[in-house]
């Protein structure tokens, strides 16, 4: 464990072999009721423990092997992936599933056993909105700026992203754009730090990054931060460790990452942490998950926190996977 | 990997213990859960199975996990395969795409035993609100007096299950207000009361939705899954599909309403901010009512910062107006007719009245930096560099926004220095310093 | 089963007021053998709620001098019986009290499930009774603005002093913070009115509304006790739902509260038996003999009784039914806000004089209760006037009541009924307990807002009872039981 010495006290260190331990017991609750209840998520949690390890410097603590048969095993014919097997296919799941695959640079094996790139790729235009540019999640209907990023993201990393309408894709958030500089859930929504993220980012892949309001955004976003070092969602709400996550990246993408306070911000993510059994939580004291705790990471990843790998701020993983796949 | 569900929030950590017998009944009703699913699993991937049984299992399921999102799918193939009166029009999909029946081989195996789940690739264009009741296929022949009946009948029962299946959703919304597949699986049921039943009735049920959505945000009015969703029945309501009239009056009175029980509810601002525009269009507004409707506005803003400086919601909408007095370009605009000299005035007096605010909030640091701002938006609609007192004043007031907040020094030390940059520029285009350009 | 005479009881529990009946639900998991007498035919002692009978034969005890704490009890009726409906149709209560959302009340009557039998209602606008000054004019009832919403919406103040009244709020809300203890600290012990006119610059009308917020009932609250109190009102808005700090029991208040503890008491396996006091009590050794008045003799470890003759603070009170439903004063004032129930109304010190013109320094406070708290028919309300006791103080009560009346008018004046009058003492702190074995519980509390000191007593007492198998983590922390409302998934089948 390559914990540096740092100046904070005791109390306020990432207590990373702890975090380790916490993401490799996540798969062995199965005596626990919300372990069942949580089984839509499977795929994503696995994106999110996995991403979680390989910026705390241990992407071999899950089995490589395991870990492409279990995401292979939530394929389905039409290329889409579900959460877990014997779930339906989804755009959320189908994202970590792509993401999984590039961060341990196994799309090989998705050719040779599974239905391939290509199939990924069509599954995913598919659910392209063609005459607002807009994505859903699945054949049911619903729309999000979340899908639309989660395609941009999978399409770009599989080397896909001309078989869907960037242009319309690009009209439409541009459409969700609000006159404080941020962006909403759909055209007229309020602003909203997660939508913001889901937003610039896409943009950003598109190459389309002039659309934004930067100066405007980069104030609403620093705002964002509270008196707790946290940084909040909304005007007027709670902080919250994803955040640190979804704001920070943003500000990260438009160049203004300085415009908060880094150190107390780092300060609130090493206070939610449970020093003890591993993991973060959403605020100091309250129960752990591996969501908060991949975002509390990655979080502090940008924030340069010592000992960490690079995140990278558009895509939400190890910067070398992404260098090594888009040569960025 | 932007959703949330799943995870924890605002639950005290505490450090759990579980005794045998604890455990033991977490492990009984992880086998009820667990039976309850396979149950469900290998009902769907029999042949022939009961719609109605496959139903009921998913009522049970979702009771104990509404974020199952597969469930949802399989209730809706139940009904859409059986329980409504007929197979949806716009709705491709059959019990086989059910992935239930699909993936519980293994997915490397390409002899998976479903035809094609390929769903996505035959979905219809998303069902849009005005889509109406194209699907029938009765709207060409003149239907006899028994076809009529046929189709009451069946309206009649469709209404029921679909509300039924509301009710179902309720309690379950309550439980879980944030939850993605609940708030998604109403509206797909929404959409199929237009498709299948008259107007008249689906305009009742889209209008008993609207009241459903005033109660979520009276629970928690910062609800912006229920602000979505209050937007989008209010656009289906006042669509051709339902026969429909703009409600933009009533939901720019709900905003009020809203905001005056919570004044820093910034959902409300903004949905306020949004629903202008097409308030003075609709009102037929001229010039004079325009500006009548600015200084409303803004006073009302005004009262509001007076017991509120230190709330951003309030400032956002602020903001918002005065944008819209100096920045007439690219934005829909409150007063498309103001000269410059209307402009500068307007900003003049803004000006003052937050200096008037200081004389009471000399610590709130959202005034400084409104003066800051405001104070360049003048210049620039005037197209001219800041006086010296002016730039005092600027001055000024940055040292006391690095002394109230220094979490934001980075920013404010930009600031100083664009301020810099600012003055060296030349001439600045008509309609805006760069800062206001978006 | 065993006689009475027979038992060695763990605790012989007397009286049934909310502090002995909550101690009986504390205890109602407890398998303590408890026997809880009450001299009184009905429950609620102090804080009891009565039909118009039982409110008559209870005037007479007053008079024949049994009923401690409460003297001078008097009925009129101005025209007979004339718009009243049958006695039963009425729940007045002695000694109504509202509960702040904030209140450690509420959270034990959550904890320990009992809230389940309790319907509560919402508490209101809090208004100020303002005279007119022209004599053609009616006198207002002007809303006080107490929460951030409420002064922005309020035109009864100029926006300067919207500011200054913004400033006082914001400040109460962390007022025990360190710099602001610092400001206040220096002021801990005089008047509140002084601590608002020096630091705030409130003028006379602004330091009126602060103060009845408070419900302080001589208006001189010093500025701790009045911190805290605007506090907890403040802190309180909008916990249980939009528009409102405070909740009232349906069917006649604490005395609502007291029953359904005295229910779970009896569940638990509490013998009850009412009309039953104590003639004489002897101790030998570690017994307490008691002689009941129902001629029982019985042996018990512990006595717990409310205390009698505890000096405390007079109060005049003066309960009113009015036929007239006053809409106007129960409007929920903003959207989502339920339909309240009560609704306070302060008369400033200095308005009020008595018989012989001598004007009271003291607020007389009104609190109108709407027919939905089932404390009386549709169409009426029943209204109860405070006042702190001075010789007198019955006629400013009856004056406060006819402006009332008078500001209330729409298209006629509502007319009176129906009137309880009484004086009584009482007092927020209690009594030490002088030996181990006997414990004191207070008399009912003058306050008009519940206060959580009553609460500590009981807790003590419980601690008593449970002797060494008391957790306190334990305390008034029930699960439903069996056959009570229940939301298992098996409901759903």
């Amino acid at each position: 464990m390559t914990q540096n010495p740092k100046k904070l006290p005791e109390k306020l260190q990432l207590a990373t072999s702890a975090h380790v331990k916490y993401i490799q017991s996540l798969d062995t609750r199965k005596d626990e009721y919300d372990y069942w209840l949580t089984e839509h998520l499977r795929l994503n949690g696995l994106y999110w423990g996995l991403t979680a390890l390989h910026l705390l410097g241990e992407p071999d603590t899950l089995p490589r092997p395991e870990t492409i048969d279990f995401v292979l095993s939530c394929q389905h014919e039409n290329g889409g992936f579900g959460a877990a097997p014997g779930h339906d296919a989804h755009m959320l799941s189908t994202v970590s599933a792509v993401q999984i695959l590039a961060t341990i640079d196994a799309f090989d094996e998705l050719e040779s056993r599974g239905k391939g790139k290509a199939q990924v790729g069509k599954y995913i235009a598919n659910l392209q909105n063609r005459q607002t540019g807009t994505f859903a999640g699945d054949e049911w209907g619903e729309e999000d700026t979340r899908f639309l990023y989660g395609a941009f993201n999978a399409l770009s990393l599989l080397g896909l992203l001309r078989l869907v309408d960037v242009d319309k894709a690009v009209s439409h958030i541009a459409a969700c754009a609000n006159i404080d500089g941020g962006y909403g859930v759909s055209p007229g929504a309020e602003s909203h730090s997660g939508q913001i993220f889901t937003c610039v980012a896409a943009l950003t892949i598109a190459g389309r990054q002039d659309l934004i309001d930067k100066e405007r955004l980069g104030r609403w976003l620093s705002e964002r931060q509270t008196a707790s070092g946290g940084l909040n969602g909304r005007p007027e709400k709670m902080e919250d460790v994803c955040y640190s996550w979804w704001v920070l990246s943003s500000l990260e993408m438009i160049g203004k990452t300085h415009w908060v306070d880094k150190q107390q911000l780092i300060n609130f993510i090493l206070r939610c942490q449970d020093t003890e059994k591993g993991g973060i939580s959403d605020r100091p004291g309250d129960m752990v998950d591996v969501w908060h705790t991949l975002f509390g990471i990655t979080g502090l990843s940008l924030l340069d926190y010592p000992g960490l790998e690079p995140v990278d701020e558009v895509y939400c993983m190890p910067k070398s996977a992404i260098t090594r796949i888009l040569g960025r | 990997m932007a959703d949330q569900g799943g995870s924890q929030h605002g639950i005290a950590r505490t450090s759990r213990v579980r005794t045998e017998a604890q455990r033991q009944s977490d492990l009984d009703r992880i086998q009820k859960y667990k039976d309850l699913e396979s149950q469900l699993r290998s009902l769907v991937q029999s042949q022939g199975a009961d719609p109605q049984e496959i139903y009921t299992l998913t009522t049970r399921l979702l009771r104990l996990n509404p974020e199952y999102y597969t469930v949802w799918n399989v209730r809706r193939r139940a009904l859409i395969s059986g329980l409504f009166s007929r197979p949806s029009p716009g709705s491709s999909c059959s019990k086989a795409s059910s992935s239930f029946s699909a993936s519980d081989t293994t997915t490397t195996s390409t002899a998976a035993s479903s035809p094609s789940s390929s769903t996505a690739a035959t979905r219809p264009s998303p069902p849009s609100p005005t889509a109406g009741r194209s699907g029938t296929t009765l709207d060409n022949n003149t239907p006899s007096e028994n076809e009529n009946k046929e189709k009451e009948k069946n309206e009649e029962e469709d209404l029921k299950l679909l509300e039924t299946e509301l009710n179902f959703t309720i309690p379950l919304l309550l439980e879980s207000p944030k939850c993605y597949w609940i708030w998604s699986y109403r509206l797909w049921l929404l959409r199929q009361a237009i498709e299948r039943l008259s107007v008249a009735a689906a305009k009742r049920i889209w209008e008993a939705e609207l009241k459903l959505a005033g109660k979520m945000l009276s629970k928690d009015p910062r609800n912006f899954h229920a602000w979505g969703y209050r937007r989008h029945v209010v656009e289906t309501l006042e669509s051709k599909a339902l026969n429909g009239t703009s409600l933009v009056e009533q939901e720019f009175a709900y905003t009020t309403r809203m905001i005056e029980s919570k004044l820093s509810n910034f959902s409300a601002w903004h949905s306020r901010s949004k629903l202008i525009p097409r308030l003075l269009d609709e009102r037929g507004a001229d010039e004079n009512a325009r500006r009548g409707f600015l200084d409303q506005e803004l006073g009302y803003i005004r009262r509001a910062l007076n017991v509120g400086p230190e709330d951003q919601s309030l400032w956002y909408y602020h903001q918002f107006l005065v944008l819209n007095i100096v920045s007439p370009v690219g934005h829909p605009t409150i007063v498309p007719g103001f000269s410059l000299e209307d402009r500068v005035t307007y900003m003049t007096r803004e000006l003052e009245e937050m200096k008037d605010l200081l004389e009471d909030y000399d610590d709130e640091k959202l005034i400084y930096e409104a003066l800051l701002e405001y104070t360049l938006y003048l210049c620039g609609l005037e197209g001219r560099k800041p006086e010296p007192e002016e730039r005092d004043d600027l001055v000024k007031w940055l040292t006391k926004l690095k002394e109230l907040d220094p979490m934001r020094n980075g920013r404010w030390a930009d600031l100083e220095r664009d301020q810099a940059l600012t003055e060296l520029l030349p001439g600045v285009e008509q309609g805006g310093i760069p800062i206001l350009q978006r | 089963m065993e006689s009475l005479a027979d038992t060695l009881w763990d605790v012989v529990i007397c009286g049934t007021g909310l502090q002995q009946s909550l101690l009986a639900l504390a205890l109602s998991r407890s398998d303590k053998k408890i026997l809880h007498i009450d001299p009184h035919s009905f429950y609620g002692g102090g804080e009891a709620a009565f039909s118009l009978q039982e409110a008559e034969s209870w005037v007479g005890e007053v008079a024949a001098g049994t009923e401690g704490s409460f003297t001078d009890a008097s009925i009129t009726k101005p025209d007979g019986s004339t718009g009243l409906s049958f006695p039963r149709a009425y729940s007045l209560a002695l000694a109504p009290q509202m509960i702040h959302a904030r209140s450690e009340l509420l959270s034990q009557l959550v904890s320990s499930r009992a809230y389940r039998q309790v319907e509560f209602l919402a508490v209101g606008s809090f208004f100020i009774f303002k005279p007119s000054t022209d004599p053609s004019q009616k006198p207002e009832l002007v809303r006080i603005p107490s929460t951030r919403e409420a002064v922005f919406a309020t035109t009864a103040i100029t926006s300067k002093a919207k500011r200054g009244l913004m400033k006082f709020l914001k400040f109460v809300m962390d007022y025990n913070s360190e710099t602001r203890s610092e400001t206040w600290k220096p002021y801990a012990d005089v008047p509140l009115t002084e601590f608002l006119f020096k630091e705030f610059k409130m003028d006379q009308e602004l330091q009126t509304y602060i103060i009845t917020l408070t419900l302080s009932l001589d208006g001189k609250i010093s500025t701790r006790d009045g911190l805290a109190a605007i506090s907890r009102h403040l802190s309180s808005m909008g916990v249980y739902g939009v528009g409102f700090a405070a909740l009232y029991p349906k069917w006649g208040g604490l005395s609502e509260i007291a029953q359904v503890s005295c229910r779970a008491g009896a569940v638990g396996g509490t013998v009850y038996m009412l009309g039953t006091g104590i003639k004489e009590m002897n101790t030998i050794e570690d017994t307490i003999e008691l002689q009941l008045t129902s001629g029982d003799t019985i042996k018990t470890k512990k006595l717990v009784k409310g205390d009698q003759g505890f000096p405390g603070v007079g109060i005049s009170r003066l309960v009113a039914v009015i036929n007239s439903p006053l809409k106007s004063l129960f409007e929920p004032t903003v959207e989502g806000a339920p339909i309240p129930a009560v609704a306070a109304l302060a008369f400033p010190p200095g308005l009020l004089s008595d018989a012989d013109g001598k004007v009271s320094e003291n607020p007389t406070y009104l609190f109108a209760h709407s027919s939905d708290t089932g404390e009386c028919p549709s169409g009426q309300s029943v209204l109860y006037l405070t006042t702190q006791y001075a010789p007198g103080s019955m006629v400013l009560l009856q004056k406060a009541l006819d402006f009332f009346l008078e500001a209330a008018a729409d298209d006629s004046t509502p007319k009176c009924l129906y009137q309880l009058r009484y004086d009584q003492r009482g007092s927020d702190e209690t009594p030490a307990s002088k030996d181990a074995s006997v414990f004191h519980l207070q008399s009912p509390s003058p306050s008009l807002a519940f206060n959580d000191s009553a609460l500590e007593s009981v807790r003590e007492a419980w601690k008593a009872v449970m002797g060494d198998t008391a957790v306190d983590a334990e305390y008034m922390t029930f699960t439903d039981r069996e056959g009570a409302m229940g939301d298992d998934d098996d409901v759903y089948d």
